[in-house]
């Protein structure tokens, strides 16, 4: 087992566990948008800042939450705009985006830019500080009270777009909002799991609440509590078996996911409709 | 007598990026506690009509009012006071939401920003499922319902709406017999009951509920024939426009 001082295990704890809240309360909405490829678009455009920081000589980590929120910001206003799929326009993104990367990194000397650039894809939970931490609870709780002060909403947006349109719903700005939510998270958490792994964050503790309910609530509930739990299994493991810390939370919370659709009681048809009968 | 609670005068909606309109020239009064079908062959403008009453899409010209409100200028509220039930759409069988909490959404955009749901509005959704007999369904997901009671459940959600307006777009088609009876005997019950003003849009004579009084005829964006019911069924040129209509 790895011997790390105090401080910085709590410090990494807190981070990986607001990480997992943050990401996997947003993933609640984002299977349902059946936006999966979110992940990859927000690490890219994360991966170019990074470039861009290298590029013009500034902290890789700023241009990368710079580019991020730009992405996030832009994401949904395009997908409006373009009357496409949001992920066809997340498809765009992450395409420009990688082009992007490229193109900064070019104008970089030496290949250690390139290694710098690739970190923010890969992250390391080490590295976290106390202002990661502070931005990422401040977020959480910005999604929280979001999410409880505009549940009647969110829920009745990701029923039905159009109905809920239809019966006086603005469903423009709360679409707008988790597409928003979402990207900003992805961009606090690339630092802890990275920006590949942040989206086994996003989906993976969503896709398990899946297995198990039918009422949207409660896999609003489920969801982040399984992301919160594979973050610290994950840690642990880590911990004792010197994997990465991105990688165990991933492997975990597959796991996880594996477990539940061999329990999932969706399976048991019979049990099932005996029970709602 | 009656108010008109719809006025539509000489109503263009025109599509994005298209140039001719989906419909064209529109006329059309309806009084309070009026049911009417519209009728048309695929295509021929009746979504649109509807959409255009309720504000979901933006009329290119002339004016319309509902509620005695300029549509363009008050879609949030005649969204929020129209039971809007839009045409029959596939939902994920797995899909996370029980029938009551569907019901419940009616009242989201009638309630407003910042209010939370409460006892109140439940009474409202049990009540909404009582009148279309799907109480017992209260707990069961969405997407594992029935096609005749999952259309039952939307009208329940449109109906805690407490809407003045009904907008129906082909509740009946895709159902087998008897859940189209039950359909058409609920919304005759619902019409006599609370004297609402129902516009339904169906694509086939066989669908004209019993309480209908007024017949609508479009074809390619315009209304060819507007009358009471008898009157339009029994005209030839009704069948001939259903048989051979459509927008070309």
């Amino acid at each position: 087992m790895i011997e790390l001082p105090i401080g910085l295990i709590l410090t990494s704890v807190i981070g990986a566990v607001l990480a997992g809240f943050a990401c996997s309360i947003m993933g609640t909405f984002v299977v349902r948008m059946n936006l999966a490829s979110i992940g990859y678009c927000m690490s890219h455009a994360a991966f170019a800042g990074a470039a861009f920081g290298l590029m013009i000589v500034i902290d890789p980590m700023f241009g990368a939450l710079l580019f991020s929120f730009v992405t996030a910001f832009a994401l949904g206003p395009i997908a409006e705009k373009a009357k496409l799929e949001s992920n066809i326009v997340i498809g765009f993104l992450f395409s420009l985006m990688i082009a992007l990367a490229f193109i900064f990194l070019n104008y970089v000397p030496g290949q250690s830019a390139n290694a710098k650039a690739l970190r923010i894809l890969w992250g390391s939970i080490l590295s976290v500080n106390n202002s990661d931490v502070f931005f990422l609870g401040l977020l959480s709780f910005v999604i929280l009270v979001f999410i409880i002060v505009f549940y009647k909403e969110l829920v009745s947006v990701m029923f039905h777009r159009k109905m809920a349109e239809a019966s006086g719903v603005n469903t423009k700005i709360f679409f707008f909002a988790v597409l928003f939510l979402t990207g900003i998270a992805v961009s606090l958490s690339l630092r802890i799991v990275g920006g590949l792994l942040v989206f086994a964050l996003i989906i993976n503790p969503t896709s398990t609440a899946y297995q198990f309910f039918f009422d949207f609530k409660k896999i609003l509930i489920f969801s982040p509590l399984i992301g919160v739990i594979s973050c610290l299994v994950g840690y642990y493991l880590s911990l004792i078996s010197d994997f990465p810390i991105g990688a165990s939370i991933v492997i975990v919370s597959a796991l996880f996911f594996a477990f539940a659709i061999v329990l999932s009681p969706k399976r048991k048809r019979k049990i099932f409709s005996l029970k709602k009968t | 007598m009656n108010k008109n609670i719809i006025e539509l005068q000489k109503i263009n909606t025109i599509y994005e990026g298209e140039t001719i309109p989906v419909i064209k020239d529109i006329n059309l009064s309806v009084k309070t506690g009026e049911f009417i079908c519209i009728i048309g062959p695929n295509g021929a403008g009746k979504t649109t009509l509807l959409e255009t009453i309720n504000g979901l899409l933006t009329y290119t010209g002339g004016k319309g009012f509902v509620f005695g409100k300029e549509i363009s200028k008050n879609k949030t509220y005649i969204s929020k006071n129209t039971g809007f039930l839009i045409q029959n759409f596939e939902i994920d069988p797995l899909a996370p939401f029980l029938c009551k909490d569907v019901v419940l959404m009616g009242l989201t955009g009638k309630k407003g920003l910042f209010r939370f749901n409460n006892k109140k509005d439940l009474e409202k959704v049990w009540y909404s499922m009582g009148l279309v007999g799907m109480i017992d369904f209260a707990n069961r997901p969405i997407g594992k319902i029935s096609g005749g009671e999952f259309q039952k459940i939307l009208i329940a959600r449109v109906l805690t709406q407490q809407p003045k307006l009904l907008l129906l777009d082909e509740p009946l088609s895709n159902l087998d017999y008897s859940s189209r009876h039950q359909i058409e005997t609920l919304l005759n019950r619902l019409h006599e009951k609370y004297n609402l003003t129902i516009l339904m849009v169906s694509h086939d004579l066989s669908f004209i509920p019993e309480k209908c009084g007024r017949i609508l005829v479009i074809d390619k964006g315009k209304i060819l024939m507007d009358g009471e019911k008898e009157e339009v069924l029994s005209s030839n040129n009704v069948k001939n426009i259903l048989k051979n209509g459509g927008r070309k």
